[in-house]
């Protein structure tokens, strides 16, 4: 009927219409036709692998990928790279994107071949390969066009890592050396002399001092600078920023114990054009001089003092005069009253950040204001505010249509009414209910029947609840795919074969729930196909069933935590060699598992396993051939 | 000994340098009078009053002598002292005097290193020769003004050992045997099996220099050396001349920057000096140098590379080449086996299914099993799977798998992992 309609579409305009989808339309887009599907394969830009096996039939048949991401990849190595390099068919010269985190097997040869693969490329995530070092920084140094480079957590990596990067790619602009432990003074000064095009660097967690900041400081075109828990750097470091880095927009400092609020005054006076502050926990007090020099930055959208005392005054001046605040963070903040909130919400209407965790003197006063003022609101997180009833909620229900996000996790106002009445905020995407012993089963329903949109639903230890609330959630929430039930003692395996009905899954924590069994599980794998994580800590009922039929159904699985499970040695054995994806495994205290059992899982899957946990004694029992396969595969083994 | 004041004003020099007292009210004409000499290259006037002068000085030494044979020939310290000055000052006096006759420096320096108890000559010959270049260098020394120690031009005075001097080993030679030293305090005690005359204190002390004499210390310019090496930089007639400080500096100079570099270390067999004391000092912490360059230039301290590497374009720190080897043979074995290579393929497979077997056999306790098939039997596809380390054949694998768990639970096989190959993330 309609396909000769298509059929007369010109390739020209089918590629238009397609630019229009987004993902998800995209994948039925591929089903229509053959002209469908070749439309979809000659225009993608983006991928993300999720089998080795496919990448260089994927990699053939999408010519123009400008993006590739290996990150979620098992069995990615130097062989699977090399190989693709000799293979001439594949092109390779578009990419510009290229996320290798937590590809912990592809070493410098892979990623030299890669670099040398991918001329264009600009983009490269390397975050959490623990294996990366010097010699990976070397080798991925021959991608002189280098613009922006995540090094997260790459633990290996030393200042003379970067300095080769440095030099060989001088043209970066973004860098993030968060968690990189090695890294000093002297690289981080060598970086500031190299790279002078510098945007936006990330040093935060490293050991480094005030030097670095004086280096830091005479970056030209810095614009954003994170430094977040830098224990060595005080107040005369913040200083040499005062007059350095003229583009600075934004600087995180939290968490930074030396620094006081007298360097941040210096750089506020330095740069009037800030517009990101985040000083977490690192200012004791918001002073006036403080207060006055903050009043000056007529541009600040985001300001974070959590952790600081701040006065309903000052709170009221700092809002008088920073119109322009979308963010504000004052959790676990001395002295944040309704007063000072009901003074913030009348003069910030752009509010859309608020987070007042732990402001435990914030009452409903102070939400219905904001609720009432800050129309735009998307972002509120109110974990532990006790005096927050179901009043608060109601004008939350009432006016924040934009809402998106809502912690509640510990607030012991929350109940059924008020569940109800967030129900309204139809837009809500992550909502945290973790820890509200008050609700049950009702006010889950109103969340299930009205928040469609839902993403991402935390119940953590909310005991009030069971299996009729999880039915209206697995009814209403369609496109779920977070949920956290763990702890919660109600659920049973009615409640889980309800889960079943969430096809997008990805992301289920049923720790310790013990009326769960193995045709719960079994029920649980046969639906959610997608799932990537899986905790069953403390299931102690699921038996051998629920195992078998998750090794069978449950292919996407990534990461998997089966501490305490009574799983045996057949089913744990299946399930690793099973779930061809499965990365990161926890296998503490598996009580009917033998050390034989153990080699012959982690035989297994030892060739795609990037972190294993497991009980200490193990490392004497185990084969030494099986933990050097896994350390030369890149797998981090923490014993506990 | 009291009457020298009479001399004329452009002798003060060797007035200051005779008078054991009353020195200390010229220091100003010192310097000047120097220069006056520097100044008239030949003038037969001067030339005369500085004959007259010597004249005069040698008479006033004849009386001083005199005065000591009538003392039965005690010689006191200070006497000696009064006298060798006095001698030196007439020397000096001679050699310029002799030598502002002379068209050319080179002639007068070239004599061989003289009497090596008193190394006074030599320097004076030297310092003649000097002033005396120095007249004509000095006016295109002006325009540039003096690095690093910021003399200026002038105000000290040059010498310039030749190339054979400085490569001597030995600088004090015993003028009995001619046995040569490298130190005078060395020669000193040679000198004693020569004869009693050589063992007295007095020749055994050390002899003064000029700094010491008394008296001498007003008009003493400071010394500076220039390298004989034409087009050097420390040579004095570079025109951005630097001088070098001492004798030694000389020495050191010449053979690190105009000399081969013929003593090799004995351990990295690669770095090569000039000087004996720079190989001792490099072989003390030769090893120790892990920061490497891409340029070959090793370093003991981490900040020297990195400053060296934030100095030079295109240069990056080397990574020492012994942690390649695991990784490398690992990968390699581990490429082999996924390519098919029968040999390494068997190994593996012995590997893998001995040790399991092994397991199996040697432990009491029976395996739990809850499926209906043997454990054995479940797991020999397992090490298959092994083996294929890096490899694409899984799907065989995956497939026998399939068909075990449905048998053994009912599950139909239903499109298993099939349907999501990959997702969009955009």
């Amino acid at each position: 009927m309609s396909h000769s309609i298509l059929s007369a579409l010109s390739e020209d305009l089918l590629v238009r219409v397609y630019g229009f989808l987004d993902p998800p339309c995209r994948k039925t887009w591929r089903l229509v036709s053959r002209e469908f599907h070749r439309v979809d394969s000659l225009s993608r830009t983006s991928i993300r692998i999720l089998r080795v096996e496919f990448l260089p039939a994927l990699l053939f048949k999408h010519p123009n990928l400008s993006s590739l991401d290996l990150s979620v990849c098992p069995k990615l190595d130097d062989d699977v790279v090399l190989r693709i390099a000799l293979d001439g068919a594949v092109s390779t010269s578009r990419l510009k994107s290229l996320n290798l985190s937590r590809a912990t097997a592809v070493r410098a040869r892979g990623l030299e071949t890669l670099a040398r693969l991918c001329r264009a490329l600009e983009r490269v995530d390397v975050s959490h390969c623990w294996a990366f070092g010097d010699r990976e920084a070397a080798a991925l140094s021959v991608a002189a066009g280098l613009r922006e480079l995540k090094m997260d957590k790459c633990l290996s990596l030393s200042d003379v890592g970067l300095a080769r990067i440095v030099v060989g790619c001088s043209k970066l602009n973004k860098i993030s050396l968060k968690w990189c432990m090695e890294i000093s003074d002297l690289g981080i000064d060598l970086l500031c002399k190299k790279c002078k095009d510098l945007k936006s660097l990330d040093v935060s967690y490293l050991k480094i001092t005030n030097e670095s900041v004086r280096s830091i400081a005479l970056l030209p075109k810095l614009e954003v600078l994170e430094m977040v828990s830098c224990p060595l750097i005080d107040d005369a470091g913040l200083q040499y920023l005062e007059n350095g880095s003229p583009s600075l927009k934004e600087i995180d400092v939290t968490r930074c114990d030396r620094v006081s609020s007298s360097s941040l005054i210096s750089i506020v006076k330095g740069h009037p054009d800030l517009q990101h502050l985040k000083a977490s926990h690192c200012i004791s007090e918001i002073s006036l001089s403080f207060l006055h020099n903050i009043k000056a930055l007529k541009h600040l959208k985001t300001l974070w003092i959590d952790g600081a005392r701040v006065s309903d005054s000052s709170l009221l001046t700092l809002s008088g005069s920073c119109r322009a605040l979308t963010e504000l963070g004052v959790s676990r903040c001395v002295g944040v009253t309704d007063i000072g909130m009901m003074g913030l919400a009348r003069n910030c209407s752009n509010l859309k950040a608020l987070n007042l965790a732990c402001c435990g003197f914030v009452t409903d006063a102070a939400i219905s204001a904001v609720a009432q003022s800050c129309l735009n609101l998307e972002s509120l997180q109110l974990e532990s505010c006790h005096l927050i009833t179901e009043k608060g909620l109601q004008s939350l229900g009432c006016y924040s249509k934009r809402l998106q996000e809502l912690d509640l996790t510990d607030c012991d106002g929350v109940n059924d009414r008020g569940l109800e009445y967030i129900s309204k905020c139809s837009n809500l995407l992550r909502l945290k209910l973790g820890l509200c012993a008050n609700i049950s089963d009702k006010g889950i329903f109103h969340i299930g029947s009205k928040c469609s949109k839902l993403l991402e639903l935390d119940l953590y230890r909310c005991a009030g609840f069971g299996d009729d609330g999880l039915a209206a959630i697995s009814r209403g929430c369609k496109s779920l795919n977070r949920l956290i039930l763990s702890y919660c003692g109600e659920l049973t395996d009615t409640g889980a074969e309800k889960i079943r009905q969430l096809e997008h899954l990805t992301h289920l924590e049923l720790r310790g729930i013990k009326n769960i069994t193995g045709t719960g599980l079994a029920a649980i794998a046969r639906g959610c196909k997608k799932l990537a994580y899986l905790d069953l800590k403390q299931c102690e009922n699921i038996d051998d069933s629920g195992f078998w039929a998750l090794a069978y159904f449950s292919r996407n699985l990534r990461q998997i935590n089966l501490c305490n499970c009574s799983v045996s040695d057949t089913a744990l054995c299946m399930l690793m060699s099973n779930l061809s994806r499965v990365q990161d495994v926890d296998l503490v205290h598996l009580n009917r598992v033998t050390v034989e059992g153990f080699e012959f899982a982690l035989r297994a899957c030892c060739n795609r396993l990037k972190k294993l946990k497991l009980l200490a004694p193990l490392r004497f029992l185990l084969s030494s051939e099986l933990l050097e396969v896994l350390h030369a595969r890149g797998c981090r083994i923490r014993w506990d | 000994m009291e009457d020298e004041e009479e001399g004329e004003p452009n002798l003060h020099v060797f007035k200051a340098s005779s008078s054991g007292k009353d020195n200390n009210n010229n220091n100003n004409g010192g310097q000047a009078s120097v220069q006056g000499v520097k100044a008239q290259a030949w003038d037969p006037r001067t030339m005369l009053c500085n004959l007259s002068f010597m004249e005069q000085k040698i008479h006033e030494l004849q009386g001083l002598v005199h005065l000591i044979l009538g003392r039965n020939g005690q010689l006191q310290d200070e006497q000696q002292q009064l006298i060798t000055a006095d001698l030196t000052s007439i020397i000096i006096q001679l050699i310029s005097t002799a030598g502002s006759l002379l068209p050319s420096v080179n002639m007068l320096s070239t004599t061989a290193p003289g009497s090596a108890l008193f190394p006074f000559p030599r320097e004076a010959n030297n310092l003649a020769s000097q002033t005396l270049n120095n007249g004509g260098a000095s006016q295109e020394l002006e325009d540039d003004a003096e690095e690093g120690e910021n003399l200026p031009p002038g105000s000290y005075e040059i010498k310039q050992l030749e190339k054979e001097e400085i490569l001597a080993p030995h600088t004090n030679f015993c003028t009995i045997c001619g046995k040569g030293f490298k130190r005078d305090a060395n020669l000193r005690m040679h000198m004693r099996g020569h004869g009693d005359q050589y063992k007295t204190p007095a020749a055994l002390a050390k002899p003064p220099t000029k700094e010491t004499l008394p008296g001498s210390d007003a008009p003493m310019l400071i010394k500076r050396y220039s390298c004989p090496f034409p087009g050097c930089k420390r040579n004095k007639d570079h025109k951005r001349f630097q001088p070098l400080k001492t004798i030694l500096c000389v020495k050191n100079h010449y053979k690190r920057t105009h000399c081969d570099k013929s003593f090799t270390c004995s351990r990295c067999h690669t770095k090569k000096f000039s000087v004996i004391a720079d190989l001792k000092t490099h072989e003390k912490h030769c090893g120790q140098n892990k920061w490497l360059c891409s340029c070959g230039t090793t370093f003991s301290r981490k900040d020297k590379l990195f400053g060296h590497i934030a100095l030079f374009q295109g240069h990056t720190p080397a990574i020492p080449l012994e942690d390649t080897k695991p990784s490398a043979a690992a990968s390699s074995q581990r490429g082999s086996s996924g390519c098919g290579n029968s040999n390494n393929n068997a190994a593996m497979v012995s590997f893998s299914l001995g040790s399991a077997a092994n397991a199996n056999q040697e432990t009491s306790q029976p395996c739990v099993m809850d499926g209906k098939t043997s454990f054995e039997e479940s797991f020999s596809p397992l090490s298959f799977d092994i083996c294929n380390f890096g490899g694409f054949p899984r799907s065989i694998f995956d497939d026998s798998f399939q068909m075990l768990i449905s048998s053994a639970c009912g599950c139909s096989p239903i499109n298993g992992g099939v349907g999501s190959v990959s997702d969009t993330s955009l």
